[in-house]
């Protein structure tokens, strides 16, 4: 022990300052995911390989309440303050940050690269998913847990006279034994709870998450919202009494982190998502007998992620340009391995909160599918993607609006070690994991806005490094790839589009009218002939690339298809004459004169099709 | 000194979940009793979506082990249905030789007690019994039900890992000093006990006499 040489109030203070340091770096540990070593590879869970014996030499600061623990940058750069004998509560938050919602259902990455291309600064909120969460606005900040490390003295007792009047009562020794149990009963506790599960998700596996945990360090408690508050469930650990006061560590919680997620301020919530990537993966036969729009898009092969493109191409790709830039593949490949894969084992655990998340997800699937023909379909991406592409291109015109700047004016963070949350990298930042690359980079705050456009300018890169794995550089490679491609639009040579064309019905390969001309003779198409659709195919496949064909798939199917617009889709109108607007300022390429020529063009073809399809 | 006991809340489990349930209680008592210099190692569940913390030391995982495999042949032999295992911290005096007889002393000052529940499977009065011991049914419902089981569990086995920490935390003021051994436990034993319903009291009677009943040691 290294509490040998002092005197008994020294030893009892440093003690108690150690308390505070290895707590912060208990806690960290386990949810900062940049630093964390954990080895997360299955097979070596359980054998003796693991960083439990790899690591042999025990440093100073291992020694510290037996407990040797990994490094944690992170919580070392945070306990100088707690180390200048300042005996302040220490306050942890960890906070979970999530992406905008709707950046993985709109599907609508095409259309934000080219209103990007065209006017970076003008929507800078679509561009939110594919640059990052550093200056953006709309992500949503969630504190799942508070911990508050405190010293309490006694009235009466200075800090300076520590185990002066009581010391034959608690001697050093056992204010050192009970601390280390408290630790050790941290230690466990940190692992048990629901954020260890974020933790695990972010830095156990090679995908980019939607989702990361940052954490802030302060000396003052920020006070929670109201709601916040009462969500959260109070851990309490036994204080540990010293000679002259108690050491306390408490704890507030979210229950459940699904729980959190429902609550995030945008109405599209990865809960909805969980429904709507997981479950035509879950069960993709099952959505062949209800799925009442089979050709509106390639959603109709089974897999996920076809879902992410099913709005993408339905409004707004022709045949030629199915890829998109790989932001929204991966978006919801992620999402869809947390909330999918992983989400059914932990519900039950917190068994409590899952009639509330239940509820939730029905008013949210109500909302958007009011029609009795989209219930028993699990692919309700095309809805859920117009009402939030609506609430994109409304957004994108506002101003920017920081959080962090708001947070700053907001919090009463009086210690110099206060974190904030996305302030740059001044040494007194707890830095999220994925923040801490970037922030290399980034000078001051001051600095944001040209940040942004700099992040703009090269979205991937910045948005990998919020990837902490093995893969990263695969992943970055893979990215920049097919955000190249996107910027040119008759060229689709990204890897899944292969994989597109490999699993895709040739009857819904076509282009968005033929999507969308199909929408409402689902009956007639079944019973068409093989030549007419032939054919239809391949005067789509020669069609002109996609920005006229966005204006034109739009058109028909606003014009020509009441039935489709009311059925399926309620909000469709809404969505297409937005993205009208939106095109028109955006590509401007084509005058509506030109689009209503083709346009026509297709209503015939449609016409034709519908007359073979009915007489025979 | 006082012996401190932690009934711990018994837990409905399946033949082949025995191991890493116990794997994962144990483990996490000796964590909160290992009180020499470890360095933690964390171990993902493979059944249940729980991580659990060992204290890293090899001679100590593999004694563990070796006591539950000791446990689930004794399960195999006698399925009884309740079956408990006690983790007992004891210290070691050196008694003088007195009107007793015995050297060697050990002075329980706590003791664990695990409670499993095991099912099993070819009982024919399980068919469809609504108990919570499962049975291997081929049918739909059987998948649920299953799944089901397995979340009661989770959610059982959680809250045990939570009685554990608030002991732990409840009770420090009867645990000796820590030995000047690194990473190694206090002094301990596992002893384990299988019985029907009716004998289980019996059995515990007879263990008692045997050790000695801890508070007569104090």
């Amino acid at each position: 022990m290294a509490v040998n040489t002092h005197s008994e109030p020294a030893k009892m203070e440093q003690i108690i300052t150690e308390f505070f340091a290895k707590s912060l770096h208990i806690i960290l540990e386990s949810r900062c995911p940049f630093v964390s070593s954990r080895n997360y590879s299955g097979e070596q869970l359980h054998s003796t390989s693991s960083s439990a014996s790899s690591s042999s030499s025990i440093r100073p600061r291992d020694k510290w309440f037996n407990l040797a623990l990994r490094d944690c940058p992170a919580a070392l750069e945070n306990t100088d303050f707690w180390r200048q004998s300042n005996l302040e509560p220490m306050v942890v938050d960890v906070v979970l940050v999530q992406r905008p919602n709707w950046d993985y259902v709109s599907g609508s990455s095409k259309v934000a690269v080219e209103q990007n291309l065209l006017s970076k600064d003008r929507f800078p909120v679509v561009w939110k998913s594919d640059c990052d969460e550093f200056g953006c606005d709309g992500y949503s900040e969630k504190v799942i847990e508070r911990w508050i490390v405190r010293y309490e003295s006694k009235k009466g007792c200075k800090e300076g006279s520590l185990g002066n009047k009581r010391s034959s009562s608690i001697t050093s020794h056992a204010l050192y034994k009970k601390s280390i149990l408290l630790l050790r009963s941290l230690y466990v506790t940190v692992r048990l709870l629901p954020g260890y599960k974020i933790f695990r998700e972010i830095s156990s596996s090679g995908q980019i998450r939607s989702f990361s945990l940052i954490h802030r360090v302060s000396s003052s408690v920020e006070p929670l919202s109201r709601r916040d508050e009462a969500e959260m469930q109070q851990f309490t650990f036994t204080p540990v009494d010293t000679s002259c006061g108690k050491l306390c560590i408490s704890l507030l919680y979210l229950p459940s982190i699904s729980d959190t997620t429902s609550e995030s301020s945008t109405p599209m919530s990865p809960q909805f998502i969980t429904d709507y990537v997981g479950s035509p993966l879950a069960d993709p036969l099952k959505r062949l007998p209800s799925a009442p729009l089979p050709q509106y898009s390639p959603s109709s092969s089974p897999y996920g992620r076809r879902h992410s493109w099913s709005y993408d191409t339905s409004m707004a790709s022709p045949p030629s340009s199915l890829p998109s830039p790989s932001p929204t593949y991966s978006e919801s490949r992620a999402l869809y391995s947390k909330f999918g894969s992983h989400r059914p084992p932990i519900s039950p655990r917190y068994s409590s909160l899952e009639p509330a998340q239940v509820h939730a997800k029905d008013i949210g699937y109500d909302e958007y599918f009011p029609s009795p023909n989209f219930s028993p379909s699990p692919s309700p991406s095309p809805p859920i993607g117009s009402g939030n592409m609506l609430k994109v291109l409304l957004r994108s015109d506002s101003a920017p609006v920081y959080i962090p700047a708001s947070r700053l004016g907001d919090a009463p963070l009086s210690s110099n070690k206060a974190v904030l949350p996305f302030s740059p990298p001044l040494k007194a930042i707890g830095p999220s994991i994925s923040l801490v690359e970037r922030s290399s980079s980034i000078p001051s705050t001051a600095t944001k806005l040209s940040l942004r456009e700099e992040e703009i300018s090269r979205p991937s890169g910045v948005k990998i490094s919020s990837s902490s794995s093995p893969h990263k550089s695969s992943f970055r490679s893979f990215s920049r790839l097919s955000f190249e491609d996107s910027y040119d639009d008759s060229e689709f040579s990204g890897p899944f589009v292969v994989d597109d064309d490999d699993t895709m019905d040739p009857g819904s390969r076509p282009g968005s009218s033929d999507r969308s001309g199909n929408l409402g003779m689902q009956h007639e198409r079944v019973k068409s002939q093989d030549a007419a659709v032939g054919a239809l195919v391949q005067m789509l496949k020669k069609a002109p690339p996609l920005q006229q064909d966005l204006n034109r798939s739009q058109y028909v199917s606003k014009t020509s298809r009441p039935e489709y617009s009311s059925n399926q889709v309620q909000d469709h109108p809404p969505r297409a004459s937005s993205n009208m607007s939106s095109f028109s300022r955006v590509s401007g390429i084509k005058t509506t004169a030109d689009a209503l020529e083709e346009l026509k063009g297709y209503v015939d073809v449609k016409q034709m099709l519908l007359k073979q399809s009915g007489k025979p | 000194m006082n012996c401190e006991v932690c009934q711990l809340k018994e837990l409905d489990v399946e033949y082949f979940e025995i191991r890493e349930v116990l794997r994962c209680i144990l483990h996490t008592i000796f964590f909160h009793r290992a009180l020499g210099l470890v360095r933690p190692k964390d171990v993902d569940l493979e059944l249940f979506e729980i991580t659990y913390v060992q204290c890293g030391d090899a001679e100590l995982e593999k004694k563990v082990d070796e006591k539950i495999d000791q446990f689930i042949d004794r399960v195999e032999k006698h399925p009884n249905k309740k079956n408990q295992i006690c983790l007992s911290f004891f210290e070691v005096k050196n008694k003088q030789a007195t009107w007793f007889t015995h050297k060697v002393e050990h002075l329980y000052w706590e003791q664990w007690y695990i409670n499993l529940n095991v099912a099993h499977h070819p009982k024919p009065h399980s068919g469809k019994s609504h108990h919570s011991k499962l049975v291997l049914d081929p049918g739909e419902s059987a998948l649920d039900e299953r799944n089901a089981r397995r979340a009661t569990l989770e959610s059982s086995l959680h809250e045990v890992l939570f009685q554990i920490i608030k002991f732990v935390n409840e009770k420090k003021d009867h645990i000796p000093p820590i030995p000047n051994m690194e990473g190694v436990s206090f002094p301990y034993e596992i002893t384990i006990s299988s019985s029907s319903d009716s004998a289980f009291g019996m059995d515990m009677f007879k263990r008692m006499l045997q050790t000695g009943h801890p508070t007569m040691l104090s």
